[in-house]
């Protein structure tokens, strides 16, 4: 009987705990915890997952053996059902729990893991940007081994290079000088490349014409640079004995600075000819306006986006974005640097062709050509 | 040779961060990062490219006691007394007169020169007042609505219909025309970029053709 | 020093401002001493933050401090590339400074042409691939973001004469343009004369009001 009673005893606060357990287990707002090491990094994390309801805070603790002390690592919002462990030791074992403070009790859930972080050797997520790389060097390659080959490629005449021509001749016939400036920022910018390509083409023009010409620099390197363009002009030109190293000079770092010191030569010197090629920001205006106050013959490139109006609106004429670009491949005279102009155009027909797709496939309710463009 | 390794060096380091730009393997992004801090130092070291040429073109002025050879002085005085207490530094960080200087003198003269803006932009708006084609007009009206649906007046006067024609133009066809340049001026960066890496492009090379 | 208990620091500051804007009337004595001033101060001004912040940081303290540890032997390189810059001035071996110049471009030109392709290029496209089936008037602005984002494409094709059909879009290319030009333009301006408030807002009530109150 006594043993009898101790059964049913023993039965009933078992199932009462149990019953506790799972009361306990089913208040927790976060099950099936996973630990895998994050896809496609450089190392040294792990993806934490579960399935998870409610705004409850879930603490995530992390421990390098199952039975081993647990440590609070961070915390997460419940439903939000992910986490992030950086800064982890490559093939090390994790073991992961989360745990959920019930008043003053802490429920934990089920232990995760072991999982390692490791290091990896290709951003999976990156596939779109490789074949869009891949695809713009194959083209370039191709189209300048097809120029080189002397196939005639047609590349439409930009309408703001004559004007180039056309603003040097005036200088020349004014007997003033031409005012080149190579934008603000260094060799590290594209545009600065591509100012330089037509300071070459301009230089060679002031060369064969006696025009003076004065390029000055706010970027060291720039400045460095720019005296070997300018002298390599005068040398190609055959007229080095022409050329003086006081053509090219430096001012100062400060971006307002050499506005100011750049503005005071214009009004001081009176240029016929301004050129505002390369890298721009809020000086722009600074310069372009001034310039337009002496009467100067302007023309201005650039491809940055917030300064296009003021070029606009205060020079005789502006190469816009792409332009600039192209203007100092077409510049070159060279054919093969008009066939990188054509694979560019025909990479940008197939971004059309791809955004008109997506468009058109969106439209038949599937998002696969933006997930394919998706990018992080 | 002397052009030849010079674009070899070009093409090699160019493909480096192309490299490094798919494969997140540490021994990889390490020499990237490391490349990165490397080249901020030899840019740091062509500063006094540009300074030794403005120094000496400013010294030449004043022994040929040429006209305003007194703002030479102006200037070489400026730079040497900021550049001395730049290089000397402080205790924690920068030294306090160079502090003093910057604040009272360098910072006043940069804020007042962005200033100067608010003249510039006014004449170029005056000038496109005077738009002379279709074009000039269409950026006339453009910037006369989304000016005036910035300020309070603008709504007052238009019983508050300007706001939205301007939060339209900027959100719609601005941002479509914005879209379509950097999309353009990407792939023109793009290709001159592939043009220097392969060797094509060598204007920055300079002069001497061996 | 305070001269009517003004800080010395503020009357070189308004008399800076003040030498500044005077350009406005016309060049003159007083800019032409603020600006020289201002083109060889901001000069050692950068000096003084390339020495602090790029060459002790990165270079002197490491080199200096462990030479031997943390790869820190390794910066001999980047100073050796410094120093190559100034070959140029050295005829016979004037050609070096192109190492120097090579790797500096070619890094960069790598760094950016990835940010062209997969920051400016992949995002602006898919960003162009809008809904049209929804329907109302977002539809409608929808299908003016996609004209505009071609058309203004078209414009920057080089590949053909823009005659006929492409010359009419290339054309639609640059009404948006300048649209956006317009736009851009008028943003601008309400900001640009908040910055002259702003040098006003000093010179009054920093530097005149408390002179004329004492």
């Amino acid at each position: 009987m006594r043993t009898s009673c101790l059964v049913i005893i023993s039965i009933v606060l078992v199932l009462a705990a149990g019953g506790a357990w799972s009361q306990g287990m089913s208040g927790f707002p976060a099950t099936e915890l996973r630990a895998v090491d994050t896809p496609s990094d450089g190392g040294g994390s792990i993806d934490l997952e579960w399935e998870g309801e409610g705004l409850q805070f879930v603490l995530i603790m992390r421990a390098t053996s199952p039975g081993g002390e647990f440590e609070t690592i961070g915390d997460a919002i419940a439903s939000d059902g992910s986490y992030t462990d950086m800064r982890l030791d490559d093939q090390t074992d994790y073991y992961y729990r989360l745990a959920y403070p019930a008043g003053e009790d802490t429920l934990l859930g089920a232990v995760a893991g072991p999982a390692q972080s490791k290091t990896n050797w290709f951003r999976s997520y990156r596939k779109n940007a490789l074949v869009l790389t891949a695809l713009m060097f194959i083209l370039v390659i191709s189209y300048v081994t097809q120029a080189r080959k002397g196939k005639r490629l047609f590349i439409r005449r930009i309408s703001g290079l004559s004007a180039i021509d056309e603003a040097v001749g005036r200088a020349t016939e004014m007997g003033r000088k031409i005012l080149y400036i190579p934008g603000i920022l260094s060799l590290s910018e594209i545009q600065t490349i591509a100012s330089l390509s037509i300071l070459q083409h301009v230089s060679k023009l002031t060369a064969v014409y006696g025009t003076d010409i004065e390029v000055p620099n706010k970027d060291p390197l720039v400045f460095s640079a720019a005296r070997e363009t300018v002298k390599q002009a005068y040398m190609e030109a055959g007229r080095p004995d022409q050329f003086k190293e006081e053509m090219v000079t430096y001012l100062t770092y400060d971006q307002f600075a050499y506005a100011a010191s750049v503005t005071a030569k214009m009004v001081r010197e009176r240029p016929a000819t301004n050129f505002l090629i390369g890298s721009f920001f809020a000086e722009s205006l600074i310069l372009a306006e001034t310039g337009q106050s002496i009467g100067a013959i302007q023309i201005a490139g650039t491809a940055d986006i917030p300064q296009l109006p003021f070029f606009v609106t205060a020079c005789d004429y502006t190469l816009l974005g792409e332009e600039l670009y192209a203007a100092s491949a077409y510049l070159s005279k060279e054919p093969v640097l008009l066939g990188s102009i054509k694979a560019q155009d025909v990479v940008k027909a197939i971004i059309m062709v791809t955004v008109g797709a997506g468009i058109v496939i969106l439209a038949f309710g599937s998002n696969i050509v933006r997930d394919v463009l998706f990018t992080r | 040779m002397r052009r030849t390794i010079p674009l070899i060096l070009t093409f090699c380091v160019g493909m480096y961060p192309i490299f490094a730009f798919f494969v997140p393997h540490r021994v990889v992004t390490n020499i990237n990062q490391n490349l990165d801090t490397y080249l901020v130092i030899v840019a740091a070291f062509a500063l006094p490219l540009g300074v030794v040429n403005l120094v000496m073109s400013n010294i030449n002025k004043i022994k040929k006691k040429d006209k305003g050879w007194f703002y030479s002085v102006v200037l070489i005085a400026g730079l040497c007394l900021m550049a001395f207490y730049g290089i000397m530094g402080g205790d924690q960080g920068f030294h306090a007169h160079f502090q003093w200087m910057f604040e009272n003198a360098v910072s006043p003269l940069q804020a007042t020169m962005f200033s100067l803006l608010a003249f510039y932009v006014a004449s170029a708006a005056y000038r496109a007042f005077r738009a002379r084609n279709v074009e000039a007009t269409v950026l006339l009206i453009a910037a006369i609505v989304v000016m005036l649906g910035r300020i309070p007046i603008g709504d007052m006067i238009t019983g508050g219909r300007l706001t939205p024609i301007s939060e339209w133009l900027m959100t719609k066809p601005n941002a479509a025309a914005q879209r379509g340049i950097i999309i353009g001026a990407a792939l023109g960066a793009a290709s001159m970029q592939i043009r220097v890496i392969l060797g094509i492009e060598q204007t920055y090379l300079g002069s001497g053709k061996d | 020093m305070a001269p009517f208990g003004i800080p010395i620091g503020v009357w070189i500051n308004a008399f800076l401002t003040i030498c500044i804007l005077s350009f406005l009337y016309k060049d003159n004595p007083f800019f032409r001493f603020a600006e020289s001033l201002f083109a060889g101060m901001s000069l050692g001004y950068y000096i003084g933050i390339v020495t602090e912040n790029t060459l002790k940081p990165n270079l002197f303290r490491p080199m200096i401090n462990d030479f031997w540890g943390n790869h820190n032997f390794l910066l001999v390189i980047p100073m050796i590339l410094g120093v190559m810059l100034y070959f140029r001035y050295i005829r016979k071996i004037a050609w070096l400074a192109r190492i120097a110049l090579a790797v500096y471009i070619g890094y960069y030109v790598g760094v950016y042409l990835m940010q062209k392709l997969h920051g400016d290029i992949l995002f602006q496209a898919r960003d162009t691939i809008v809904p049209l089936t929804m329907g109302g008037i977002e539809a409608v602005w929808n299908v003016v973001i996609i004209v505009g984002v071609f058309s203004v494409l078209v414009y920057f094709y080089f590949s053909a004469e823009h005659k006929g059909a492409l010359g009419r879009v290339s054309r639609v290319g640059i009404w948006f343009l300048m649209i956006s030009f317009g736009a851009s333009f008028g943003y601008t301006i309400m900001a640009r004369i908040s910055l002259l408030m702003g040098r006003f807002s000093f010179l009054v009530n920093t530097w005149v009001r408390p002179m004329i109150s004492g």
